[in-house]
């Protein structure tokens, strides 16, 4: 009985690979298509406002260090930014329910949010009033993961370059 | 040469050298195993991630410390002589670190099924992002793959070796150690399929790989706990395997009845770790309590028959007692 089980579950992941390739998708795969939809089309993301990481000018485009990154990383996509305005749970809900393709606002790899929203690798360190060294992330939803990783490598790119 | 070691000793009962020999054995493979099992965990910790089945995987893994923690430490206590307080000596140790590890199976396995279930209940999508590995970002997940299956070949030849030893020593720690390690392949290979499907987009697959394992834990714990109960009330003596009533009690029943003096004999085997305590009760032919010499002679014939046969008492009686004449279990 166990040593069947054992011979079908051999087959699994040869069969889940050849599901994979014969569909002709990359992997890994974001199941809701995230990074298929952004590449050349329009790139939504949250912003809150967040002294030096987010500026919130009141007319004209979010300004400060992440917005810039959303902009570098939406050319390299070639996806046109849209920019969406809200408090810290509300991005973190408009990733939730699929309307945010990404959110900034200074967040941090420790943030509570983290058990609700997906995160990238810290893209940068700063040194906080305590001393304490706070390492930054950007928001993406859960599981799109080849999103995410397309994310993290231009981030890491950038970083060394 | 001045003289030859000592023998290992189970309290009183000297080891023969085969049983010597697997004990040594044993407590180096348990050494072994609690070394690759650090290196095991430290290492899974380190690309846990958010899959769920890793997260399994590795509380497995932290778990899997507990047998061979519990052998090493009543294997110092079972080595002391009975005294006036623990007359029967300290064999019953092995059945406590048994109970002890039976419920902690038991009591994670229930808590990570609940766990894992509301993971897969939420339609929690596991996020696993890029990790940075010599001047180059790859998918955290094929690096978990690569730790699941690089790790999962150590338990299955410890499994296997230790599963050789546990039958010369009659040691069901060791035999449920060994068990849970031969069937380790299968947690990593569920884990494997888990991040294999959150690979090609299936979010369900971790949650779905993690409450297989974690239902894998809680039916280790349950199986060790109805072995652990069985032996610490007494039940009758099995094989280190519990797939057979242990022959030794019947080897003993038949020395006893071939002897010219006894008419009758019933006994009465419980197991006390890896040694069993034996009480055989013998009506004499037409009542004539033979002398103590005899009766001497015919208790060192069964312990002789095997080392297992640690304590041993015999009463002669008019009449059997008679409780383990029927065979309770069908």
């Amino acid at each position: 009985m166990l040593k069947s089980i054992g011979r079908a579950w051999a087959a699994v992941p040869v069969c889940i690979v050849l599901l994979g390739t014969g569909c002709g998708i990359s992997v890994p795969a974001d199941p809701d298509g995230t990074l298929d939809r952004v590449r050349g089309g329009v790139l939504r993301v949250g912003v809150t406002e967040n002294p030096g990481f987010v500026e919130l000018p009141g007319d004209g485009d979010p300004q400060g260090t992440e917005p810039e990154l959303v902009r570098e990383f939406a050319a390299v996509v070639g996806a046109e930014v849209t920019w969406v305005e809200g408090s810290e749970r509300e991005l973190v809900e408009g990733l939730k329910d699929g309307e945010l393709d990404a959110a900034v606002g200074g967040f941090r790899d420790d943030s509570p949010w983290q058990q609700k929203a997906g995160m990238t690798r810290p893209y940068g360190e700063t040194v906080d009033e305590h001393g304490a060294t706070a390492k930054h992330v950007l928001f993406v939803p859960e599981g799109e993961n080849a999103f995410l990783l397309e994310l993290d490598r231009f981030l890491q790119d950038r970083k060394q370059g | 040469m001045s003289r030859p070691p000592a023998r290992a000793r189970f309290g009183t009962t000297e080891l023969p050298k085969e049983q010597h020999e697997a004990l040594l054995r044993a407590k180096r493979l348990e050494w072994t195993s609690i070394g690759s099992l650090s290196v095991t965990v430290l290492l899974v910790f380190l690309v846990l991630g958010n899959s769920q089945a890793m997260k399994v995987a590795w509380i497995e893994d932290m778990l899997s410390l507990l047998p061979p923690i519990a052998f090493l430490i009543a294997g110092r206590f079972i080595r002391r002589q009975p005294d006036r307080e623990h007359p029967y000596g300290f064999h019953r140790s092995i059945g406590v670190a048994h109970l002890v590890g039976a419920v902690s199976l038991l009591t994670m396995g229930g808590i990570l099924v609940v766990d894992s279930g509301i993971n897969l209940l939420q339609a929690k999508h596991p996020t696993i992002g890029g990790v940075h590995v010599v001047g180059e970002t790859i998918w955290l997940g094929w690096l978990m793959i690569a730790v699941l299956a690089v790790t999962s070949i150590a338990p299955a030849i410890l499994g296997r070796k230790k599963m050789e030893v546990a039958a010369q020593l009659h040691d069901k720690v060791l035999y449920a150690d060994a068990d849970m390690n031969k069937a380790d392949w299968m947690t990593a290979s569920a884990a494997i399929i888990g991040i294999l499907g959150i690979s090609v987009g299936l979010w369900w697959a971790d949650a779905a790989a993690a409450l297989l394992i974690s239902v894998g834990i809680l039916h280790d714990g349950v199986r060790n706990l109805r072995a652990a109960v069985a032996g610490l009330t007494d039940t009758r003596a099995r094989t280190y395997d519990d797939r057979a009533p242990h022959p030794v009690g019947q080897r003993v029943e038949e020395f006893l009845t071939g002897l010219d003096w006894v008419a009758a004999a019933e006994i009465r085997v419980r197991d006390l770790g890896h040694v069993f305590h034996v009480e055989a009760f013998v009506v004499p032919h037409e009542g004539a309590l033979p002398p103590l010499g005899v009766l001497q002679t015919a208790r060192e014939g069964c312990r002789a028959l095997d080392w297992k046969i640690h304590d041993m008492v015999l009463i002669p009686v008019e009449e059997l007692p008679g409780q383990s004449g029927h065979d309770g279990e069908a």
